[in-house]
């Protein structure tokens, strides 16, 4: 729990549980909204702009993780399977309603009402979370490293046979989906450059973000809390656990779907390589550095990850060594942080933040 | 019928191989319960060592055995840096430790040994394959089949006659009744470590001498998984017999179901057989049923 500023208490447990607790804490959070949705955008470059997206994207991408891992507790290696699904289920119904746009009065009259783009979007969420939960479903007699290599299986035979061999073939566009400008659109908001991405990602991550709060508050998320602490125990108390570890696999690949139908923004075309299996890892070390079963950790670790990248891309010269450059990086933040930071960043921001709670009366 | 023979005689050439990098799994499983994910990039690290000194022109059984010991000294320094401190840690931490030290070994091999697939100059191997009745061999599978048996033997030996194999199955059975009788499990944990790499080491050299060594050849390294996951995580024996299994059946399906559904199934079959006969099987074959209790 977190401690309050001095002179605050609670009366009732619907205070306790409120969305933002305390008026300081609903005044920073709408300074952080505004400088987020209004400031930011009109005064970074594109270039920062573009970094914020690839934050955002990992943010929705490891959402999923940290609910199956950190709320649920159930190990997935194979996230990027799920995203994989997400993007091409978008890619290839925008492509389709944009190439028959002419012929069809149905996919005209989606592409004319910008409706192909957010339709995709459900779409994508819905696939997604049906083909996590057919990999989820071994769960239910098995558990620990067996589900690791049930998710693991999940992202070979998605992405590198299903995928790259059978879903790249349709209609022919060979092995990358070049998504043309102007076919995203959502009624007449044409998503052309980084900014526009931006403000998809920043409505996306803020929907997910107060998703994410609002279940593990709910029956729900309890649910998932208490599989993730104990399962034999929760299963006595009454909670269905084969139930709610389906659900909450449905719910992760509905957050992967998401980002994956984010994703075909921010580059405009999709390939197998963009989800191969050192995403799903990458997604897993993200969760970690931020801190396990802590939303905001989810934020912190994206930022610090990404960050990291951009960090490593300035200091490497030639272009091929940053990708060893990347993995050196990224095994050692995750080595150092589970050595050295093993409650990730979340922990520490929790520290600083009481710290100043304290101030200048701190007691121990 | 022929057909059929070939791929079974080459599924277990290969199957050795992979029984030979999943004993190392094992046996790290076995005396700290670490399971380790970075098996395909010790594989890598192992063949690169061995390919670089015998390019240099040292024997190939010297090379080999200059891979051996420095693969002994990088699990020794892996064990004692990184694992050691998260003994007892949930799972997920072991298991994404290993997840990092995967990322960084194979950064560091892509960093010192480039993306280019290399191969062994000149030959270890003669090309021209053997004939037996209707099997045809290539040398490399039957070297790789050889060195796995002897190293197999060999660390079998070790577990039943040596002091310090003994010392390994009792941490094994009751680490607590182990550290008890004065077992030091610190030993044991470096011993596993450095066998391990040794394992896969070997199998990195055979794996990278049948089509040239590269990256992906760490790929073939994580097959091991379905192997370990088959015989059932703690069964030396299983081990053995869940990698064999498994180059059988990956070469049975590349064989007869290639045909039907193309591009690649033969890579992923393992997998998607093991995501299926953990339903029916959650512990492997001779694994051990593990009861809980609140």
């Amino acid at each position: 729990m977190f401690r309050l500023p001095a002179g605050t208490y609670f009366q009732s447990y619907r205070q306790a549980h409120r969305f933002w607790p305390t008026r300081f804490m609903t005044f920073r959070m709408i300074v952080l909204l505004v400088v987020l949705f209004a400031v930011v955008p009109f005064t970074f470059s594109n270039y920062a702009l573009s970094i914020a997206n690839r934050i955002g994207y990992t943010i929705l991408a490891a959402m999923g993780v940290q609910l199956l891992i950190g709320f649920t507790g159930q190990l997935t290696l194979g996230h990027a399977a799920f995203v994989a699904v997400g993007a091409y289920t978008s890619a290839i119904f925008t492509l389709t309603a944009a190439d028959y746009a002419s012929s069809s009065p149905f996919w005209g009259f989606l592409t004319d009402t910008g409706m192909a783009y957010p339709l995709s979007i459900l779409l994508a969420c819905l696939l997604a979370g049906l083909w996590s939960v057919l990999f989820g479903l071994p769960s239910a007699r098995i558990k620990g490293f067996g589900i690791i290599l049930t998710t693991m299986a999940a992202q070979f035979i998605t992405v590198d046979f299903v995928i790259a061999q059978y879903v790249s073939q349709i209609g022919g566009r060979g092995h990358y989906f070049s998504i043309p400008p102007g076919t995203l659109k959502i009624g007449r908001w044409v998503l052309t450059g980084d900014r526009d991405a931006y403000f998809l990602m920043l409505i996306l991550v803020t929907g997910v973000t107060a998703a994410m709060i609002n279940w593990k508050r709910t029956r729900l998320g309890r649910a998932w809390i208490a599989i993730r602490d104990n399962d034999i125990a929760a299963e006595i108390l009454g909670v269905d656990i084969v139930r709610y570890k389906q659900l909450a696999y449905f719910a992760a690949g509905m957050l992967a779907g998401l980002a994956g139908s984010f994703w075909i923004t921010s580059l405009f075309f999709v390939s197998p390589e963009h989800f191969v299996w050192s995403n799903s890892l990458w997604w897993v070390g993200v969760i970690l550095i931020g801190g396990v079963g802590a939303i905001d950790g989810t934020i912190f670790g994206s930022i610090f990850l990404e960050l990291m990248l951009v960090l490593v891309n300035s200091f490497s010269v030639a272009n091929i060594l940053f990708l060893y450059f990347k993995d050196i990086a990224f095994g050692l933040a995750v080595i150092i942080f589970l050595l050295y930071e093993p409650n990730g960043l979340s922990y520490r921001w929790w520290q600083i933040k009481n710290y100043f709670y304290l101030w200048p009366f701190s007691y121990k | 019928m022929e057909l059929f023979l070939q791929l079974l005689v080459s599924g277990i050439l290969v199957g050795s191989i992979y029984a030979l990098v999943a004993l190392g799994w094992t046996l790290i499983y076995k005396s700290s319960s670490v399971l380790n994910l970075a098996m395909g990039e010790l594989t890598l690290v192992g063949a690169y060592v061995c390919l670089t000194l015998y390019n240099w022109g040292i024997p190939f059984p010297v090379a080999v055995l200059g891979s051996l010991v420095m693969g002994a000294i990088l699990g020794l320094l892996v064990e004692r840096l990184v694992l050691r401190p998260l003994i007892g840690e949930p799972v997920l931490t072991v298991i994404m430790v290993t997840v990092g030290l995967s990322f960084l070994l194979r950064g560091l091999v892509g960093l010192i040994w480039g993306t280019d697939t290399v191969v062994f100059n000149p030959a270890v191997f003669p090309a021209e394959s053997i004939r037996i009745g209707p099997v045809i061999i290539t040398p490399v599978y039957l070297g790789g089949f050889v060195a796995s048996l002897i190293l197999l033997a060999f660390f079998v030996w070790f577990f039943q006659g040596t002091r310090w194999g003994l010392a390994m199955q009792a941490t094994a059975d009751d680490q607590m009744a182990a550290l008890s009788l004065g077992v030091s499990a610190r030993l044991v944990y470096a011993i596993a470590w450095a066998i391990a790499f040794m394992a896969a080491g070997v199998g990195g050299i055979f794996l990278g001498s049948i089509n040239g060594l590269n990256i992906s050849v760490g790929h073939l390294g994580l097959l091991v998984l379905p192997a370990v996951v088959l015989g059932g995580l703690n069964s030396v024996p299983g081990a053995i017999a869940g990698g064999l299994i498994i180059g059988v059946l990956q070469n049975l399906t590349g064989g007869y179901l290639d045909r039907f559904i193309p591009g690649g199934i033969k890579d992923i079959f393992p997998l998607a057989f093991m995501a299926v006969f953990l339903i029916f099987k959650p512990y492997g074959l001779w694994g051990w049923v593990k009861i809980e209790r609140v």
